[in-house]
């Protein structure tokens, strides 16, 4: 019996990790938080396979019986689309021996047949054969137990996004997502049928570091000159040269230049910048037809914020970055030191030729391990990861930039979208501030500390 | 020497090169308007065919942007080469595909030895080259080059250095 209480001891330490006083300008995190395989086990059990997490796109499995497979923490599952275009996320496990029962990445199947002793199931999941059945010999209890595949406790979607959650007890998707619905709109919205495709061509990669590097990261605005000097470099010659001029656009002169952030409930975030110069074009841009279209579609101000740079994050497990072109990332964690990556370009559907392909040359320009940006990042999350093996040095000073003035002049920008984030930040282009971390970190406190009440 | 073993001494030398940090010299190798491709790939068992409308790993279809590649890790400002991972490029199978006086085609298959200084970790990428060189009056440069990745999974950088 002493198991479970010293359990429940560690998750109230691992909660009290997250130092978080707002009223006093605090907010630091212990460096166990990244390197601690205890804290890891933490996260997989009670955020990872207790909250809504990101699986798919409705997209990706179009027709009668399409399927994919996916991970929700340690879960294998499969996505699959049945006879009458029903969704269905199902632990890919067998329910004879556990055998994972689709080892495939993507396909079509109208049936899922384990290769160990071939019980079958269909596109919804149901079990449709038991080989030998008759002359098994099982118990009378047998015929009575469910032999389907099991489903996930919540499956929800939202415009297309598939959410998926191991725990029936979370709120309803849509309120999870909240107001960071607005920020998936501005992508989405980009297409003429407001529905979004990922591009042929999945990019998966690791990197030896925790995964709340990746997280932060996604909405760290500070570090892109100094990380990514030597990609802005190639930028401003490009530039110079004038060897790209797609898609490049201009705010109005009275927008004013800045760097911002909103932060939203259920660990939800976005950061964004207003620049009069940008170095890069955008698809969007590139095709004065498509963006006459988008503008009566949705309006001016919208449109200014599709043509703005803008980090989204859905807690716990999903980035869309919205740039040059569209990443949708996706992380799930292996070791506390150690994360694999998912990286699909994201586009709408309906773009044209020209605009796809300056769409996707554009994101192997930026992004993934063979990127000219991302690869810089990788590198740094190992660096960090190593840095924070000097546990001596205490907390880092890395969550304090806007901590002094969250709020400031934001009213205007959230008006525009008609949202009203809790909490919201703004500076000068070069302001990176690092408070909107804090909603995730918050979301993460809150889900250990949940786990921790709960523990018997 | 038969134009085979031509061939093969040619790919030797590109290796050779990358492997001795010689990127003029192997940048030299290629066309102004070289093709230079790794594709992704699709699903476990075909990768992506058009750069145009399906993801590539890497795509340049013209030597500046091998160039800037050069450039990036020769500023000292991207820390993927800070420092920078020692490689050895090992190539064998090669085989050639096509020739006439214009140009040759070969395939070849290659193990690229990557092994980082900074923290003594390793791994090797390792797939299959398929060149098109053109004969240039004596010199022979580099038309095009199409890298097949089989471990695409990359441990946190890849760059043309480690394939």
């Amino acid at each position: 019996m002493n198991l479970p209480i010293r359990h429940r001891g560690n998750l109230h330490e691992i909660a009290a990790l997250v130092d978080d006083r707002p009223a006093e300008h605090i907010f630091q995190i212990d460096r166990r938080v990244f390197v601690d395989p205890q804290v890891y086990e933490a996260e997989i059990r009670h955020i990872f396979e207790a909250t809504w997490v990101f699986v798919g796109l409705e997209s990706q499995i179009p027709k009668p019986h399409d399927f994919l497979t996916t991970h929700i923490g340690r879960h294998p599952v499969l996505l699959s689309r049945d006879q009458d275009n029903k969704i269905s996320c199902l632990l890919n496990t067998c329910r004879h021996r556990g055998t994972l029962v689709c080892p495939f990445k993507s396909g079509n199947r109208k049936l899922h047949v384990c290769r160990y002793h071939a019980w079958s199931y269909d596109s919804a999941g149901r079990n449709v054969a038991i080989p030998e059945r008759a002359t098994g010999q099982y118990p009378d209890g047998f015929d009575h137990e469910n032999h389907d595949l099991i489903h996930v406790a919540r499956l929800g979607s939202y415009r297309g996004f598939i959410f998926a959650s191991l725990s029936a007890d979370v709120p309803a998707l849509d309120d999870f997502l909240g107001e960071a619905k607005a920020f998936l709109d501005l992508v989405i919205d980009q297409s003429p049928t407001g529905q979004l495709e990922v591009v042929p061509g999945e990019i998966s990669y690791t990197f030896d570091a925790n995964w709340k590097l990746q997280f932060e990261n996604g909405l760290d605005y500070y570090h892109f000159g100094a990380t990514h000097a030597s990609y802005v470099d190639i930028l401003k010659k490009r530039a110079s040269l004038a060897t790209s001029e797609a898609g490049f656009s201009k705010e109005a002169a009275s927008e004013g230049e800045g760097q911002g952030s909103f932060s939203f409930d259920h660990g939800h975030a976005v950061n964004w910048s207003i620049k009069q110069t940008t170095l890069y074009g955008r698809p969007l841009a590139s095709d004065p037809q498509l963006l006459q279209a988008a503008r009566s579609r949705v309006g001016p101000d919208r449109v200014k914020w599709m043509l703005r740079q803008r980090n989204l994050t859905i807690f716990p497990n999903l980035q869309v970055i919205d740039i040059s072109s569209a990443q949708l990332r996706t992380w799930r964690p292996l070791a506390a030191n150690k994360t694999e990556m998912v990286s699909h370009c994201l586009a709408p559907v309906g773009e044209p030729a020209a605009a796809r392909a300056l769409r996707i040359r554009n994101y192997e320009d930026f992004f993934n391990p063979t990127g000219l940006a991302s690869s810089d990042d990788n590198v740094m999350y190992e660096f960090c990861q190593s840095g924070y093996e000097a546990e001596q040095a205490g907390y880092t000073q890395g969550y304090l930039r806007g901590a002094a003035g969250a709020g400031i002049g934001t009213g205007r920008h959230a008006k525009e979208l008609g949202v009203s984030p809790a909490e919201s930040a703004f500076g000068a282009v070069s302001f990176g501030g690092e408070t909107n971390f804090y909603a995730g970190y918050r979301e993460w406190r809150r889900l250990i500390e949940r786990a921790a009440a709960k523990a018997i | 020497m038969t134009e085979l073993e031509q061939a093969a001494a040619f790919l030797f030398r590109e290796a050779r090169h990358l492997d001795m940090h010689e990127w003029d010299a192997w940048v030299a190798m290629y066309r102004k308007d070289a093709v230079y491709w790794l594709p992704a790939w699709r699903d476990e068992y075909q990768t992506t065919t058009d750069p145009q409308t399906e993801v590539s790993m890497i795509f340049h279809n013209t030597r500046l942007g091998l160039e800037e590649r050069i450039a990036r890790i020769e500023s000292r400002k991207s820390i993927t080469a800070l420092p920078l991972p020692r490689t050895l490029h090992q190539i064998g199978n090669v085989e050639l595909r096509a020739a006439s006086p214009a140009q040759i085609e070969t395939e070849a298959t290659f193990a690229v030895h990557v092994y980082d200084p900074r923290t003594a970790k390793e791994h090797t990428r390792f797939g299959r080259y398929q060149h098109v060189i053109s004969r240039e009056q004596e010199t022979w440069l580099i038309a095009k080059k199409k890298i097949i990745l089989v471990n695409d999974k990359v441990p946190a950088v890849l760059d043309f250095y480690s394939i």
